[in-house]
């Protein structure tokens, strides 16, 4: 497949994961009617991506075609799993994935070697070294002299998680700070109305991965439009790296929602060129996001009386 | 001129009560109230997160040398790990009175702190969720409110078995023996809170306890089908059972996991029961060869795994009502909160208690046939297995769980609670004649 088909059909899978996201956030039910102007006015698109995103949702059986012309929704967006979207990637993708989603869930090794990848996916070893790679350019794998590949730190430590937002609080305020820093305004928009809608799901109805993905979105806008090469590049990898490793899912939705109105004071800031004020309102609410986690006890255990200043852990105990 | 009543809710530095607690909050706030919350410095951060104002104890210098909180935690974690093979009557003396020096410490050095902090809220009625009782609050000049999210057990009864023991109450002699232990191994720590109690002007209370019933209201999370059947009823003016406490939380998707087929298994055993790495290294091992998926609550220590299985999936947090909704089994160790966050969802609970109310909670879940109950320490893989699959394939218990879980949650027990507090501070405003806090809320 071209690079260019390869950038359209993930473009419009990532479209037909938003879609998939929203039909949830608005309570619709099976057999309910997806309107293209609907969904291409919430999304900032012209129709014809949409129709491809609802094409290819029907072709994986999300959507149904209606004899008339339209879609409707073939699944219960609110029944357990009905929105795993794996199979909306194309081969190479989904297989990195998977490889990377095994990372993550400590079913592999540091260092895994070619022949096990393709024996365990059953796969050819041309197929793991293509996954591979992908995630080679993601900056997830090495590779090392000879044969083999080694994976590098994730999102799957308390400690790697305190590290990503050190990293995170140094770099973002800094990079709205950095002298020409442009905010891309259609991206925005679109953003803002995601952000929007998220933000007023009925209760309930917001899900960890959706909110994920939209968080992820959000920083990576900010990071594009850094007018530093260096700083834009090393947040955009860092911020792929969280939304495919991170999963810490235990946030309350009062948060989500309160992070979601961050992320539109922050832009509401940078749409006014208020940069300053944007930059500590970043600072503010990444500090704000660090998931808290007792240090505390079982009942029955003595409660830990924590000394003034000292860190919050990552993670709980 | 009215504003609206603030209750300050305490939950002890626990999951399972801070938890059971915000719950509460959730419904206090939706009927019309102010809930914050007063918070022990190990949970900064936690209520804000649901939308709470949280007001911080400062914590008095402990006694001893200085050490840095996480090197005291883990001291603890170290001291007390092989404890929790014991027997309860054996970890009476091990840890159970230890632990209640501990908390004896904990409620003399909050004191100060916490009555300067009841002084800044004023709220309108304290809730209370823990084991000790603090002056501050008996002197606050406001009602207050017990919440029993412990087992049952805590309020003790000739007909209901010894506190932390997981006897029956028909095991008199084991009962009784249990009971003269109880009082021997906290006997210092009792004496230690009368001083305490005599100070700010209360009567001690009977060696062994620790916390008195409200005299305005009791909550207790014992849902009907784990009560007991009590030789002196509770005062039910002044008592409400809560059928399960369960908070609103941000939705959850299962992962699709490589071996993705077979019922749902929720494996947790609490902040301090992650600690046990090797306990659940151990259990994964088995899981491995079970036709079902299980999701593993891993704490802090993801570090400690390799090699999970494809049909195993580990996180360090689980928004634990949301997956306990979708599991078919819940593996737990007893603590109250799970315990009934599982009845509530009518799933079947495998308890393996470590310590505390766990112990109550495992034989009440046999006894009541709402689960089942494995020692920790001494299961065989095919005892574990068999245990799993045996709960699984027990389609009488489901069926009687699912028509418990709907007669919960039809009477849904944050709201209940909510109620009853805010019925507590109309009868307070009558009887001090200020408008301010009226309600119009009935218990």
């Amino acid at each position: 497949m071209g690079e260019r088909r390869k950038r359209a059909r993930k473009s419009h899978a990532d479209l037909a994961r938003l879609v998939l996201d929203m039909t949830r956030e608005r309570g619709m039910r099976p057999g309910a009617h997806l309107s293209e102007q609907v969904f291409a006015e919430s999304c900032a698109v012209s129709r014809t991506p949409i129709r491809a995103a609802f094409k290819m949702l029907s072709e994986n059986g999300f959507l149904t075609a209606r004899p008339g012309g339209g879609y409707a929704l073939a699944i219960d967006a609110d029944a357990p799993g009905a929105l795993a979207t794996a199979r909306l990637d194309t081969q190479e993708d989904a297989l990195a994935e998977m490889i990377l989603a095994d990372r993550a869930a400590r079913r592999l090794d540091d260092a895994p070697s070619v022949s096990f990848l393709a024996r365990r996916y059953s796969v050819s070893r041309v197929a793991v070294l293509n996954a591979l790679k992908i995630l080679q350019a993601e900056g997830i794998i090495d590779r090392l002299p000879g044969q083999s590949w080694c994976f590098r730190p994730i999102l799957d430590t308390p400690r790697a998680l305190a590290d990503s937002h050190q990293f995170r609080l140094a770099l973002e305020p800094q990079a709205i700070l950095t002298p020409g820093f442009a905010l891309d305004p259609r991206r925005a928009l679109v953003l803002r109305r995601q952000m929007q809608e998220m933000r007023a799901a009925g209760e309930g109805r917001i899900a960890a991965a959706a909110f994920a993905r939209l968080d992820a979105e959000f920083h990576g806008l900010i990071a594009r439009g850094a007018a530093n090469a260096f700083m834009r590049d090393a947040l955009l990898a860092h911020h792929r790296l969280r939304l495919i490793t991170e999963r810490d899912s235990g946030v309350p939705e009062f948060r989500l929602r309160q992070s979601l109105q961050e992320h539109l004071d922050i832009l509401d800031s940078l749409e006014r060129y208020q940069f300053d004020i944007a930059a500590d309102q970043m600072a503010l609410h990444l500090r704000l996001s660090r998931n808290p986690r007792p240090d505390a006890a079982n009942r029955g255990g003595p409660p830990l009386l924590r000394l003034p200043g000292a860190a919050l852990r990552a993670g709980p105990p | 001129m009215t504003r609206p009543p603030v209750v300050a809710l305490f939950p002890e530095a626990s999951f399972g009560a801070a938890l059971n607690c915000v719950a509460i909050a959730q419904a206090l706030r939706a009927q019309g109230a102010v809930p914050v919350f007063i918070c022990h410095p190990g949970f900064t951060g936690i209520f804000v997160e649901y939308g709470f104002r949280e007001y911080h104890l400062h914590p008095a210098a402990r006694p001893g040398p200085a050490a840095a909180p996480e090197d005291h935690w883990q001291g603890f974690i170290n001291r007390h790990l092989p404890h929790f093979d014991l027997s309860p009557f054996d970890q009476l003396a091990t840890y159970v009175g230890p632990t209640w020096a501990a908390i004896v410490d904990t409620a003399i050095a909050a004191e100060p702190s916490l009555g300067e902090t009841i002084a800044r809220i004023r709220p309108d009625a304290i809730v209370l969720d823990n084991v000790i009782m603090f002056p501050a609050i008996a002197n606050a000049g406001c009602p207050w409110i017990r919440v029993v999210s412990c087992a049952e057990t805590e309020i003790a009864d000739p007909r209901v078995p010894p506190y932390l023991s997981g006897l029956d109450a028909g095991d008199r002699a084991e009962c009784d023996a249990f009971r003269r232990e109880y009082r021997r191994v906290t006997a210092t720590a009792s004496a230690r809170y009368g001083a305490l109690r005599r100070a700010h002007g209360l009567t001690p209370l009977k060696p062994g306890v620790f916390l008195e019933l409200s005299p305005a209201m009791n909550l207790l999370l014992a849902p009907s089908i784990l009560r007991h059947d009590r030789a002196h009823p509770l005062p039910a003016q002044r008592l409400r059972y809560l059928e399960g406490c369960v908070r609103t939380e941000a939705r959850y998707d299962v992962p699709v996991l490589p071996a993705n087929d077979g019922p749902l298994v929720y494996l947790s055993f609490g902040s301090l029961g992650a600690i046990d790495t090797a306990l659940i290294t151990r259990m994964i091992g088995v899981f491995a060869d079970i036709p079902a998926r299980f999701l593993v609550n891993v704490g802090g220590f993801p570090d400690a795994y390799r090699q999970v299985p494809d049909n195993v999936y580990l996180a360090g947090w689980f928004p634990q009502p949301s997956v306990v909704a979708q599991c078919d089994l819940f593996i737990h160790h007893g603590g109250n909160n799970s315990f009934c966050e599982a009845l509530h969802a009518g799933v079947p609970s495998l308890v393996m208690p470590y310590c505390w109310d766990g112990h109550d909670n495992g034989r009440r879940a046999e006894t009541t046939g709402t689960g089942r109950r494995l020692d920790r320490a001494g299961w065989s893989d095919a005892d574990l297995r068999a245990a799993i699959l045996g709960l699984l394939a027990d389609a009488p218990m489901r069926a009687r769980l699912g028509a418990n879980a709907e007669r919960m949650r039809a009477d849904p027990g944050p709201q209940a609670a909510a109620a009853a507090i805010l019925g507590v501070i109309d009868e307070s405003a009558v009887g001090r004649d200020t408008p301010r806090a009226r309600t119009g809320h009935g218990a």
